[in-house]
Order: structure tokens, then sequence, then C-alpha cells
């Protein structure tokens, strides 16, 4: 049925937008309802051409309205596919404004999981590590939720927004939006983050210790995943 | 002249220029996330201000080796009303580009808000369409016929360009007497008056103007 693929596609784009993470780019649903718009508009011309340009709608009312269906559908059909993409950009724009580098977060995410994957399949199959390990460095591309296209365009924005905020260097654009309540705060370490320098000299953050910090120090470490804010 | 306009000509007077700079971002930065579209960037206000972040940062930096009890004290006055102050300016950019994100083709044609924005965000805004136009165009509109290509079609009875809902409701308050004080509402046969102190929820639309020339803050 026409339009089905469309409708999929725009119910992927409402699961998206209360998600956290993004879920892989349905890049063959993409190319269906792309080629969809293509088939539509072959018959758009198919239809047409015995008129030679000179079509009157109110000769022929079932060509007319055959007509008018397929461009409705088309138009349908670029919605979905714009719906989707914005979304999906839209996320990637948050996440360029939070701060996470993206790519990188990508290249981690599936990494880790194709360490992951290979380790367990090597454990298991007790000497075959190698060859399972290079299998799920494989898989692991192929799941980037990302597509090459969506990459191009984060980089580009986060290119972009580093521009508009190296103009705003005292400000900190991409910091906290919440008002500051106290010039210090207790943080937690999640994670080792090595010694930061501040102005009351060196402070090593190992795991699990807990410190009494200045806010605007550690900003970044706490959107980072580092540190935990305590109240 | 009753007693309360005697009382704000002394507190006018007063305020000295640095609160009020800040009182201004303030109004300017509740004004910004209230309101539906993009209102005109304070350019004089925010340099005044960028300049003072920039003079205390440098003072805060100079001092922080006093040991001092004293001036370490004032020193974290200092900062705490800075990292304030950042917040301000900070959210309110970001308020700003949250609309020239979302309204983005719209600000772009329509030159009266085109004006509104300052020279980075301009630029912002106009990188920012053209990656994403590219970005649509890789994906999947280079596929299409020619005549779908567009992204601000107005076809089809729905128009393709988002723009901001100015008939949106917003509460305001009349903060200086009005002279024509009768405003009315577009489209309804609506009425009232706008009298100092005075607080209303209305459309936007019915107040812009008055917002527009300060005669009523929105709160």
């Amino acid at each position: 049925m026409y339009g089905d693929l469309g409708l999929k596609l725009v119910q992927h784009a409402k699961r998206t937008q209360s998600l956290v993470h993004l879920p892989p780019f349905q890049a063959e649903m993409v190319r269906a309802v792309t080629r969809e718009v293509r088939d539509l508009d072959r018959d758009v011309t198919e239809m047409l051409e015995p008129f030679d340009g000179h079509f009157n709608p109110s000769e022929d009312p079932a060509t007319a309205c055959s007509l008018l269906v397929r461009h409705l559908c088309m138009r349908r059909n670029k919605r979905c596919l714009l719906a989707y993409h914005r979304v999906r950009s839209d996320k990637i724009e948050e996440m360029c404004w939070n701060g996470s580098d993206l790519l990188e977060q990508i290249q981690q995410g599936t990494g880790k999981w194709s360490d992951e994957e290979g380790g367990g399949l090597g454990g298991a199959s007790g000497g075959g590590g190698n060859t399972s390990g290079g299998l799920g460095a494989a898989d692991g591309v192929n799941t980037s939720s990302l597509s090459p296209e969506e990459a191009e365009y984060a980089r580009q924005y986060s290119d972009l927004l580093a521009a508009y905020k190296g103009q705003w260097t005292d400000i900190d654009l991409t910091g906290s939006l919440e008002p500051p309540r106290d010039l210090f705060i207790d943080v937690r370490v999640l994670k080792d983050a090595g010694e930061i320098q501040t102005e009351y000299g060196a402070i090593t953050l190992t795991k699990n210790s807990q410190f009494f910090v200045r806010q605007g120090d550690v900003e970044r470490l706490i959107t980072q995943g580092f540190l935990q804010k305590l109240n | 002249m009753d007693i309360d306009d005697l009382l704000q000509e002394f507190e006018d007077k007063s305020v000295p220029a640095g609160t009020r700079d800040i009182n201004d971002l303030t109004q300017a930065w509740i004004a910004e996330r209230t309101a539906p579209e993009i209102l005109p960037y304070q350019n004089d206000l925010l340099e005044r201000l960028m300049e003072r972040i920039r003079a205390q940062i440098e003072l805060v930096e100079t001092q922080t080796g006093d040991l001092d009890p004293k001036t370490n004290f004032s020193l974290i006055l200092i900062q705490t009303e800075l990292e304030r102050v950042k917040f301000l300016v900070r959210s309110y950019l970001r308020a700003r580009i949250h609309k020239i994100d979302k309204h983005a083709i719209h600000i772009l044609t329509t030159p009266t808000t085109r004006g509104n924005l300052s020279a980075p965000e301009l630029s912002y805004l106009k990188s920012h369409l053209a990656i994403l136009n590219s970005h649509y165009l890789s994906s999947f509109l280079r596929n299409f016929p020619e005549q779908l290509r567009r992204l601000d079609d107005k076809a089809g009875g729905i128009s393709m360009v988002e723009e901001p809902d100015l008939d949106g409701a917003v509460f305001c308050k009349v903060v200086r007497d009005v002279e024509d004080r009768t405003v009315k509402i577009l489209g309804t046969d609506a009425e009232f008056e706008l009298k100092k102190g005075d607080i209303y929820v209305v459309r936007y639309s019915a107040v812009r103007e008055f917002v527009l020339n300060g005669e009523v803050e929105l709160i």
C-alpha cells in the first residue's frame, strides 16, 4: 500500500523523540519511501503523456482524481521523510549542545560493544578469540546509529556550534541551563578523571572520592559523566 | 501624581547604572523566554555587561593569590554574582538560538525579524540552514523529482515554513502609561484598557507594539 512506509517512518520519529539515545537509521525504509515517490512521479508522467500537455481536469475527472491522489501521496511521503530526518537532526544538535563529542561517542560505543561481543564469544568458544573478535568489530561498524549523511551533518553542526560559541568564550554557552545556586558544590567521582587544575591548586579525581569544588571548574566533567553532583 | 509615582522616580534615580543593566538583562531574558517571536537583540546592553564580566574575571584572577580572609570573602561574593550573570546571558542567548532554529526560514525571509538578530546569530542561522539543507538533499531529496525538492513549499494548502504563533497567550504587565489606552484584540470584538500596573493574560499580537516600545513588559 502506498503511504504505509511513510507512516512507519513517522512512528519511528515519534518514538525517537522520547528516547535518550538515537536509534539506528532506517536506511532501508527511507530508500523504499523515496522509491515510492519516484514510482508515483513516473506514473504521473505516464498518465499525462497521452494528453501532450493539454490536460483539462473537467473533461476527464477520473484521471484528474488519480493524478491528485498521486500528487498528494508524493507530498505526504516528502513530509514523512522530512519529519523523520528533522527529528533525528534535532537530536544530533541536542547532543552537540550537551557537549558530548558525538562522533567519538559513537565510535567508542560501538567499539566497546564489539569488544564485549568479541570477548564473550572468544571466551565461550575457548580458542577462536581472534576470529570472533574480528566479526564483532565488523558488526560494530554496521550498528552505528547514524547514516553517513547524518555523521557528516553532526560534524558540520558541531563546527558551526564551536564557531558561534567562540564569540562568547567568557560565558560558556553550552554550560548548565540550571540557575546557579551555590558557587561550590559537593561532587562524587564516578570514574577516574585524572588531575584537574583549579585556582585552589590541583585536585586528583580518583574514583569514589568526594570533593567540595567550585561548580564552574567541574561543570564539564559532570556533563561528561565523570562526576556526580550531590545535593 | 501620587506617592507611588514619587517613590518610583526616587527609585529610578537611586539605582546605579550597573544594577540597572542587570535588571534590564533580566527583563530582556524573561521577555525572550515568553514572547513567541524573536525580539530585538540587546546589543549595547550585552556589550556593556560583557565588558564588566571580563573586568570581574580579571579582578578575580589577580586577587586569587591573596590569602587575606577579607578579600577571599569578597571574592566569593563576586564569583557567585559572576556565575549568576553568566547564567542570565547564557540562557538569554540560548533562548534566542532556540527560536532561530525553530523559525529559521521565516526569520530569514522576513526583513523586520531578520533585523532583530545580531550579526553572529544571522551567520549562524544561514550556515545552519545551509548544512541542514545539504543534509536533507544528500539523504533523500536528491532522489526526488525536481519540483518536490523545495523546502519552503506552500502548495497543497500547507506551508512548510514554520512561523511563530503571534496569537499565543502571554502574561504581561503595563509599566508605563500608554497614551492611546484602549486595545482591540484582532479578530474578536474584545477590548481592554492599558493602565499602569495592570496585569493581563492576552494574545501576544494584541500587545506586541507596546512590548516592543517598552510600555508593556512580559512577565
